[in-house]
C-alpha cells in the first residue's frame, strides 16, 4: 500500500474504539472514513484524475489522502457542518460520480473503508467491523494480494480465514506487511497518511475520451473541470471572476489549424456555482468555431477573489429555488451582446437625448452618477433614437392626424460646446418642447426648433 | 377519496338559482384540499387569485380583477392598438410599487428606447431598471423565457407582437413558477387569437387623460362594460395648470396667428363590436 505506508507526515490515528452500540445510537464516531474508489486501470484511475478527485474532496474536509485507485477522506469533524452523514453523502456522492468514482464506503478506519469500497459494501458502521470484514475476499487488501495463491492453497478464502491463523506462524511464513495491514484494517494498529494539499494556482487538465469537432460539445468535458474548479474555490473560500478554457487540437490536425485555442470567461461577481459557470461557458462556446478536432482540455483560474459565505436564515427564504437576477442578466448579455443588456444612467445635460444614457448592466456606475438631480419638467417614458420630422399643415404638426398641443412650451437650449469632430457641426439644441395629444398615438412629446432657418416640428418621445 | 369537483345533487342542492348558490359558500369546496379549493371558482363568480396580487393603482380596475389587482406568477396581456402608446400610464403604478418593494423591472424589446428620466416619476429609479435590447422576435421570446424561468426579477414588461399561442403557453408555465407579474404588450389584433394568459386587457386612449380598458378574459364572467380610468402620465399633474386637469375639455394653446384657437376632439369610440371569447 504505497500511499498508506508510514511517512514523515502528519499522523492520522484511526481506531475503531467505539462499541457497536454507539453506532446504532448514532453518536458521533471518533473517526469516520469515506473511501471513493475508481475502477482500476480506467482512465479515471490515472494519477491526475485521482489528484483531481482528491482536490475536489478537499471541500468537505482537510484530511484527504490518495490510496491506490481510491481517495480516502476523514469526515468525522465535518459531519456537523454538513448536517449529518446522510446530508454529507448526498452532496459527496453525485459530484464524485461525475469525477469518475465508482464506489463509496464508510468505515471507522481508512483501510477498512477502502476494503469495503472494493467489495461494494457501502455502510461499514451498521455492524461490528470484524463481522463486516471477515467475509470479504482476500483481494480487497493490497497487502494480501502477493500471497493470494499461497493462502488459497491452505484453504483461506476470506479475511476471516486469514485472521484465524496463528499470528506467530503467519508472521514467520508471510511478510510483516500482511499482518500489519490486517491489524490496521481491523482497527488494532494506527495508520499514517500523506494528506493532499491544495495547489496554490488552479490548473486542471482533461484528455477527452474521443475527439470533439463542435465547440459547443466541449461543455460536457469542461463541466468536469469546472466541478474541480468549484471545489478548489470552495476549499479556499473564494470565487472566480475570470477563468480560461484552453483546448489543444488533435495531433492529426491540418497544418494551418495551429496548436489550439483558448477562451476567457469573465463574470461580474465572484462565483463558484458550477451550473452558472457552465451555462456561461456554453453561451461563449456557442460562438466559437474550432479549426480542428480537439483532444485535450485545460482549465485555469485567472482571477479569484474572496467570497464570504452568508449566514443561513431561520426564516423561510422567499427567493429559494430562484436563479439570481445578476446571473440571468449575465447570461443574456453573453448571448445578445454586452451592449444590449443595459442599465440607465442619468447625466447632467438639458438635452433629453443626452440626459439619459445607458451602460452595460454588469459595469459599476461611474462616480457621481447618483448625484444627478431628476428633471423638473415631465419627460416621456420612451424617447425616439432620432427625432422624427413631422409634416406641418396650417402651422400645425401632424402625426397620425392633427396634434393637439396641451402643455408648453418648455424651452431647452444647450450643447453649443459639444462639437462633432467628424462632421464639424456642434450638437447645439435650441428647442421648444410641447406635450401633445394624438387621437391614435396617445400623448407625445414634440418640439419646434427655434432660430433655425426654417422652424420645423419634430416628434421626440411618447409618454406611453 | 374526495371527488375533485363538486357536483350538486338533488338531495343537497334543491332547485337553487345559480346566483344564490354562488353567493353562499359552495359546500363542496370545503372538502377539497386548500390548495385546490383556492384554484376552483364558479363560472358566474369572480375567481380568487391563487398567487400574490399587486394593486393596480386604479380602484375601478382592482374591483373587476380576480384577487383585486395584477396577478403575480401569471402572464397578463396588454392589448394595445399601437405599441408604445399607453403601457406605462396603465402599468406605471404597478411598476413603481414593485420597485418600492425592492424588485427590479426588466423591459424586453420596447418599441422605442426607454427614457430613464421619464421613468423616474413612476418611481422606477436607475438602479431598478434594466433594458434588454432584443430586436428579433426569437431573441425577445428567449430573453423573456429566461427571465421568467429564473423568477428573480420584480416584474417583466415584454413587447411580443409576434408570439404564437403555443409560445405564450410555454411562457405561462414558466411564469407560474415565480411570484412576479409578467406583462406582455401585444397588438390589439391579437385579441382574436387564443391565449394562455389568465388575464387579457384591451386598452385604448380615451378622451382627455382617460384610458378605456376592456377586460377580455379573466377568472370569472366576462365583463360587459368598458372601464374609464383617469391616467395622466406620471409627473405631469405636478406641473400642469389647473385647466389641464379638467378631463375631456382640452384647451388649445397653439401659438398661432390665425383664428383656429379651439380644437374640438371627437369622442373616440373604440368599443369592439364582437366579443372575443
Amino acid at each position: 500500500m504505497p500511499a498508506l505506508t508510514p511517512q514523515n507526515t502528519a499522523c492520522g490515528v484511526a481506531h475503531a474504539r467505539r462499541s457497536p452500540a454507539t453506532a446504532v445510537l448514532g453518536a458521533l464516531p471518533a473517526a469516520l472514513w469515506g473511501a471513493l474508489s475508481v475502477t482500476p486501470n480506467a482512465l479515471s484511475a490515472s494519477d491526475s484524475a485521482l489528484q483531481a478527485l482528491a482536490v475536489w474532496a478537499l471541500q468537505f474536509t482537510p484530511r484527504v489522502a490518495i490510496a491506490e485507485a481510491a481517495v480516502l477522506l476523514e469526515v468525522a469533524a465535518s459531519l456537523r457542518l454538513f448536517g449529518g452523514q446522510a446530508a454529507l453523502r448526498e452532496r459527496l456522492w453525485p459530484g464524485a460520480q461525475e469525477l469518475g468514482a465508482t464506489a463509496l464506503a464508510w468505515a471507522p478506519n481508512a483501510l477498512a473503508a477502502l476494503a469495503l469500497a472494493r467489495a461494494g459494501v457501502e455502510d461499514g458502521l451498521r455492524a461490528p467491523l470484524a463481522t463486516l470484514l471477515d467475509p470479504l475476499p482476500l483481494g480487497v487488501l493490497s497487502a494480501l494480494r502477493p500471497h493470494g495463491q499461497t493462502l488459497s492453497h491452505i484453504g483461506c478464502r476470506t479475511l476471516g480465514d486469514v485472521r484465524r491463523l496463528p499470528r506467530g506462524g503467519l508472521a514467520r511464513r508471510f511478510d510483516a506487511a500482511l499482518l500489519r495491514a490486517l491489524d490496521q484494517a481491523y482497527g488494532h494498529a494506527p495508520q499514517t497518511h500523506t494528506w493532499v494539499t491544495l495547489p496554490e494556482r488552479f490548473e486542471a487538465r482533461l484528455e477527452l475520451p474521443h475527439r470533439v469537432d463542435d465547440a459547443s460539445a466541449l461543455v460536457f468535458g469542461a463541466r468536469r473541470l469546472l466541478l474541480q474548479l468549484s471545489a478548489w474555490l470552495a476549499a479556499r473560500q473564494q470565487g472566480t471572476t475570470a477563468f480560461t478554457l484552453h483546448w489543444a487540437h488533435d495531433a492529426m490536425r491540418s497544418r494551418g489549424a495551429g496548436e489550439g485555442g483558448q477562451l476567457t470567461v469573465r463574470t461580474a461577481e465572484p462565483t463558484r456555482a458550477v451550473d452558472h459557470l457552465s451555462r456561461l461557458l456554453a453561451e461563449h462556446l456557442a460562438r466559437v468555431t474550432l479549426a480542428a478536432p480537439v483532444g485535450d482540455l485545460r482549465l485555469t483560474a485567472d482571477e479569484v477573489r474572496a467570497l464570504p459565505q452568508r449566514s443561513e436564515s431561520w426564516l423561510p427564504d422567499a427567493t429559494a429555488g430562484q436563479e439570481p437576477l445578476a446571473h440571468v442578466l449575465e447570461r443574456l448579455s453573453v448571448r445578445l451582446g454586452e451592449n444590449r443588456v443595459l442599465r440607465p444612467l442619468l447625466c447632467a445635460d438639458h438635452r433629453p437625448e443626452h440626459a439619459g444614457c445607458w451602460q452595460p448592466v454588469g459595469e459599476p456606475l461611474p462616480p457621481g452618477a447618483r448625484g444627478v438631480p431628476p428633471p423638473a419638467w415631465p419627460q416621456p417614458a420612451l424617447l425616439l433614437a432620432q427625432p422624427l420630422r413631422l409634416l406641418v399643415r396650417q402651422h400645425r404638426p401632424l402625426y397620425q392626424g392633427e396634434l393637439q398641443l396641451l402643455l408648453g412650451p418648455q424651452r431647452v437650449e444647450g450643447g453649443w460646446w459639444d462639437r462633432d469632430e467628424s462632421s464639424g457641426h456642434t450638437r447645439h439644441a435650441v428647442r421648444d418642447y410641447w406635450v401633445a395629444r394624438s387621437a391614435q398615438a396617445g400623448l407625445l412629446w414634440v418640439f419646434q426648433t427655434r432660430l433655425a432657418d426654417e422652424p420645423a416640428w419634430y416628434l421626440h418621445g411618447m409618454f406611453a | 377519496m374526495q371527488p375533485m369537483f363538486h357536483r350538486p345533487e338533488a338531495s343537497e342542492a334543491p332547485a337553487v338559482p345559480v346566483s344564490e348558490a354562488s353567493a353562499a359558500a359552495p359546500a363542496g369546496l370545503a372538502a377539497l384540499p386548500p390548495a385546490v379549493a383556492a384554484a376552483v371558482w364558479r363560472g358566474d363568480a369572480l375567481g380568487r387569485s391563487v398567487g400574490t396580487t399587486w394593486p393596480s393603482g386604479f380602484d375601478a380596475l382592482d374591483a373587476v380583477l380576480p384577487g383585486g389587482g395584477w396577478p403575480g406568477g401569471a402572464l397578463t396581456e396588454l392589448l394595445l392598438p399601437q405599441a408604445g402608446t399607453l403601457e406605462f400610464r396603465l402599468a406605471g403604478p404597478l411598476l413603481g410599487r414593485i420597485v418600492a418593494g425592492g424588485g427590479r423591472v426588466v423591459l424586453v424589446g420596447p418599441p422605442q428606447p426607454p427614457h430613464a428620466p421619464g421613468l423616474l416619476p413612476h418611481g422606477i429609479g436607475i438602479d431598478a431598471l434594466v433594458w434588454v435590447r432584443a430586436d428579433t422576435a426569437a431573441e425577445r421570446l428567449w430573453a423573456t423565457e429566461q427571465l421568467l424561468k429564473a423568477g428573480s426579477c420584480g416584474a417583466v414588461l415584454a413587447w411580443l407582437p409576434q408570439a404564437r399561442p403555443e409560445q405564450l403557453r410555454r411562457l405561462q408555465v414558466h411564469a407560474a413558477a415565480s411570484a412576479a407579474p409578467a406583462l406582455l404588450c401585444r397588438p390589439a389584433v391579437a385579441a382574436r387569437e387564443s391565449s394562455a394568459a389568465p388575464l387579457r386587457l384591451l386598452a385604448h386612449a380615451g378622451p382627455g387623460w382617460q384610458l378605456q380598458v376592456d377586460v377580455l378574459k379573466r377568472k370569472g364572467p366576462p365583463l360587459a362594460q368598458t372601464l374609464n380610468l383617469s391616467a395622466p402620465p406620471a409627473g405631469l399633474p405636478a406641473v400642469w395648470p389647473a385647466r389641464l386637469a379638467e378631463v375631456g375639455r382640452p384647451v388649445s394653446v397653439v401659438p398661432s396667428e390665425a383664428g383656429h384657437a379651439v380644437v374640438r376632439v371627437e369622442t373616440i369610440e373604440h368599443r369592439r363590436t364582437t366579443p372575443f371569447h
